[in-house]
This record gives C-alpha cells, structure tokens and sequence, in this order.
C-alpha cells in the first residue's frame, strides 16, 4: 500500500522512515514524501491511475497550503483518502478540513499510535 | 430804635431757621433764644417808652454787635458772613443819630436830613445785600443738594463695585474649579494613553509571543520525536546485541550504549518540558472564549505560578524565590473563565516578585523571597492566599492599591492596572479581593470566590 506524505519539513523523511521502519521492513506500506503541494501532485500524476491510496498532508506550506492541495486531490483522484497533519489544531481548519472531504485531522505533535492504527486499518482493508 | 431790635430778632430767627439737619451746637442754639427772648423785651419796651430810654437804646445796640460778632467769630456760622455785614449801615446810621440825639440834640435838628438821606440809602444797601445774601445762600443749597447727590452716587457705584467683586471671585473660583477639574480629565487622559500604547505593545507582544511558539513547536517536535525513536531503536539493538556473543568490545559497546540512550533520554525529558512552557505561552495568548467552565483550580494555580516564575526568571532582574504551593486536597471544581482567572494568579503572583525583588535590592542576601499560594474550602466559599514576605504595603496606599492607574512602580515599569484588572476579573466571578498587610513582613492578598450552585 501507498501512502504518500506532504510536508515543507525535510526531515519528516527520516522520522516517518525510521517510525514505520517495521512496517516498511515487511512490505505492508510503501512510503514517499513531497515537500510542496505542486510537487505532491507531480507524484500523484506520474501514474493514471495512481498505486497512492492515501496522502497525509501538513496545512501550512509554502506555495499550495495542505487545504489546497486536498481539494486539488479529491477533484483530481476522488478515490485517494487525505488526512491533514497540522500544527494548528484550531476548529477554523478542522471545519474546513473536514468539509472538503478529508478523512482525519492530526495534531502535531503527531500522535504516533493513533496514526499507526489509522494506517493498519487501512491496510486491512486493502 | 425798634427797628434795630427788629433787626436782631430777623437775624436771630433766619440763623435758628438756617440750621442744616446736622442741626447747631448747643449753645449756640441757647444764644438765639435768650437774644430772642432780649430783643422782644427790648422792642416791649421800646414800644411802651419805658425810662431810662437811652439806656434800652445802648442795649438794644450791645445787643446787634453781639449777634454781627457771634456771626463773624463762630466757624458754624462762617457762610452767613455776608448777613452780618447786610444790616450794618442801618445799624452805623442808627448808632450815629442816637450819639447824636444824646449829646448835642442841637446838632441833631441840622443833620436830621442827612441822617435820613443817609438811613434811605443804608437801607437799599441792607435790601441788596439781603437780596445777594439769599441768592448766595441758594447757591449753597444746590451746591450742597449736588454734593449729597453725588456722594449718594458713589455709595451706589460703591456698593455695585463691592457685588462686582464678589460675583468675580465666585466666577473666579468656579473657573479655578473647573481648570482642576480639566487637569484632573487631562491627567487621566494622558495616563489612559500612556496605558493604551502599553497595551498595544503588550498586545503585539502577545502576537509575536504566539508566533515564536508556534515556530519553536515544529523544531521542537523534531527534536522529541527523533529522541524518543532513537531511545526504540537502542532498546531494538539491546536485543539484537543479545545474540552477538560476549567479548570486551561488546561490553564497551553496551556501556557506550547505556550513556546514550540516558542521554537521549535527558534531552526528551528537557524538551517535553519545553513543549509545555511553548504550550502555556499559546495557551495565555489565544483569546479567551468568556465562558464559564468547571475548572481544576489547584491545576490552574500550579500551571501559572509556574509561568509566572519562568517568565520572571526569562526576564531581565530575575530573582531567586521559594514558591510554596500549600493548596487543598480535594478541592471541588470551581466555576471560573480559566483564560481569565489565569490572569488573576499571573498578576498577583507577578506583583509578588517585584514587590520582592525592592526588598531583595534594599537587604541583599539577609532575606530570602517566599511566595505562598493556598487554597482552601470554606464550605460555601473557595478561599485562595497569595502571600509573599516582602516590603509589605503601607495603610496609606492599600485603599489605592485597586484604582485604575495607580502605580507604586518607577517609570514605565508598571502600568497601574495589573491590580485593577485583577480586581474586575474576581468582581466578574462574583468574588472578593482583599489585602492583609504588615510593613516590612507580608503582604496578602485573599481572593474569596462563590462555590458554583449545584
């Protein structure tokens, strides 16, 4: 499975890699990182239909905010869930967030487990 | 001769008559009415040609040079002059015929016409002279009606003057009035605006204050969560390191091992503790949402003294305090606005510190700050004590104290509402605030707040 995460942070890399490292280890998820909205797309876009079933976006970027870049993706690939990973935990981005049809709404600091079970579930049902 | 007496009683009568309302001394008067009383008993005995006829006749002459010499010696009398010198040539003629008559009765019968000729003209002479006397003596009497008009003038022009002068002082104290009461608004004023720019800048402080912790809270969630992986990921090579077989290069392996992992376990433990400061810091500069809420309020007290000390210490001058947290197990959750009440706990707390931090500078290392914080069930009240052994507030100033605007610090240092806004917060929760205070040993402030109506 696919999962694709978008964030201006570089080094969200390494800490997602090395956090899902056993999972990764035995094939059940396959991650990629983007670090801007446009270059999320770029990915999404190199295959039709793209393998990504789910994309894991931070709100506040540079360029295309995560909001943006979810709309983008619920025209673009309807199928592919979003989840928003933000900093700003406000009812103001939630609403928005939730009303453009994303599937979850995170917190940073990420709450690793709940993020964890989320994918898992996911995986199951693939 | 009757004619001469005749003469002093007119004059007599017309200088009684002449008396102005101040009226003549007494004596004066007494001398009208005995020559009065003299001249008719002379004209009595003139008519009745009583003897010894010549020596009536000298009388009657003593008599008018005593009432001409009274007039010209006596200073009440000094502007009927002119009366005296009016009969005079009738008397002179008067007194001529009678030397004449007496002495040689002869010469008399020869200078009879001359003597009347001489009468006729004296008696012109009197009529004129009387004549410019009474129109002197008009003159006089207008002149004095003026001068009594003109002095009752003044009294008046007096009398307006002095209403003049006090109405002016009344205005003049009512505009001095008014003037301190401009200076009392413009004070206010000036120190409103004083106070609005102090807010302004506190309140972009606020701003900037939120933004750096929202900046610092992304490298500082890299910061725990690669810690907290890399402490997993020691735990995972402690078990592998299990299966490699014992040497002394596996032991130091593990010892270095050891050394990191405690390490990486400091520097979680130091940045969770910054991630709640961060947290605090976003906490006190996001908005409150003005209601109401069942909070923890012991939790309240120890999360603010706490950012209240941080703060201070993170500050220039911090100081060196002991905060004792003496609060009530227990304690049933009181209904507060948190995001404001924070505020109260803040301030109180804050003011300690200053309050301390004078004393700290006056005595040097002899006194150790305290700041004690309680809480206490009163049954239907919550009672909460910030209390700190600094210099103490003096009675002059305690009632002060609450007032908007009123500052015991130097300069820009306060702004004179930390405690009135206290207040209005406690008064908001239907509260009370009151300070207990002994110079140069404590200072208490008491806070009384309502148990919520189950």
């Amino acid at each position: 499975m696919k999962i694709l995460f978008v964030d201006d942070e570089k080094d969200v890399e390494a800490l997602f890699r090395q956090k899902f490292r056993k999972e990764i280890k035995s094939g059940e998820i396959e991650l990629a990182f983007a670090f801007s909205g446009k270059e999320a797309l770029n990915i999404l876009g190199e295959e039709n239909p793209p393998k990504f079933v789910y994309v894991f976006s931070d709100i506040n970027m540079p360029g295309m905010s995560g909001l943006e870049l979810l709309d983008q993706i619920k025209t673009r690939f309807p199928n592919i869930q979003v989840s928003m990973i933000s900093a700003y935990g406000d009812s103001e981005n939630y609403d928005r967030a939730m009303n453009s049809g994303a599937k979850g709404f995170f917190t940073k600091p990420v709450d690793f487990e709940r993020l964890k079970t989320e994918i898992a579930e996911m995986v199951k049902n693939q | 001769m009757i004619l001469v007496n005749l003469i002093s009683l007119f004059l007599l009568y017309y200088l009684k008559k002449s008396a102005g309302p101040q009226g003549f001394p007494e004596n004066l008067n007494r001398y009208f009415k005995y020559g009065m009383i003299a001249a008719a008993i002379l004209i009595a005995l003139g008519i009745a040609k009583a003897p010894p006829e010549i020596l009536f006749q000298l009388l009657s002459f003593v008599l008018v040079g005593g009432i001409i010499y009274l007039i010209l010696n006596t200073p009440e009398l000094d502007y009927q002059k002119t009366l005296a010198i009016t009969p005079l040539p009738i008397i002179g003629v008067q007194l001529l015929e009678y030397l004449i008559k007496t002495i040689s009765p002869a010469v008399f019968d020869i200078l009879e016409n001359y003597l009347d000729a001489a009468g006729f003209f004296a008696l012109i002479w009197a009529v004129t002279m009387w004549l410019n006397h009474r129109k002197q003596m008009k003159e006089i009497e207008i002149e004095r009606i003026i001068s009594k008009e003109q002095e009752r003038q003044l009294r008046n022009t007096e009398e307006q003057k002095s209403q003049l002068e006090v109405l002016v002082a009344e205005r003049t104290s009512e505009i001095l009035k008014q003037k301190e009461e401009l200076q009392e608004a413009l004070n206010d004023l000036q120190s409103t605006q004083a106070q609005l720019i102090q807010q302004e800048k506190l309140a972009s402080l606020g701003q900037l204050t939120a933004g750096i912790a929202h900046e610092i809270k992304n490298p500082l969630n890299f910061v725990n969560n690669f810690s907290e992986l890399s402490v997993d990921f020691l735990e995972e090579i402690g078990e592998e390191m299990a299966k490699i077989s014992e040497s002394p290069e596996k032991q130091n392996i593990l010892d270095l091992l050891e050394d990191v992992k405690s390490n990486l376990v400091k520097i979680r433990h130091h940045g969770s503790r910054a991630d709640g400061i961060v947290r605090s810091m976003l906490m006190h500069s996001r908005g409150g949402t003005g209601t109401m809420d069942p909070t923890d309020l012991n939790l309240l007290i120890r999360e603010y003294s706490n950012l209240a000390f941080h703060g201070m210490r993170a500050n220039p001058n911090p100081i060196n305090v002991d905060i004792q947290l003496e609060l009530a197990d227990n304690l049933p959750q009181v209904k507060l606005n948190a995001e404001d009440f924070s505020r109260v706990i803040l301030n109180l707390v804050k003011n300690a510190f200053d309050a301390m931090r004078d004393k700290i500078n006056a005595l040097g290392s002899d006194y150790s700050a305290k700041v004690t914080i309680r809480t206490k069930d009163l049954g239907d009240q919550i009672l909460i004590e910030v209390e700190d052994n600094g210099p103490g507030v003096p009675d002059e100033i305690r009632d002060k104290l609450l007032m908007p605007f009123f500052t015991t610090k130097k300069g820009t240092e306060g702004t004179g509402l930390g405690l009135s806004i206290t207040h209005d917060i406690i008064k908001s929760h239907e509260g009370k605030l009151d300070i207990e205070s002994t110079v140069g040993e404590f200072t208490r402030f008491r806070i009384l707040l309502p148990k919520a109506k189950p």
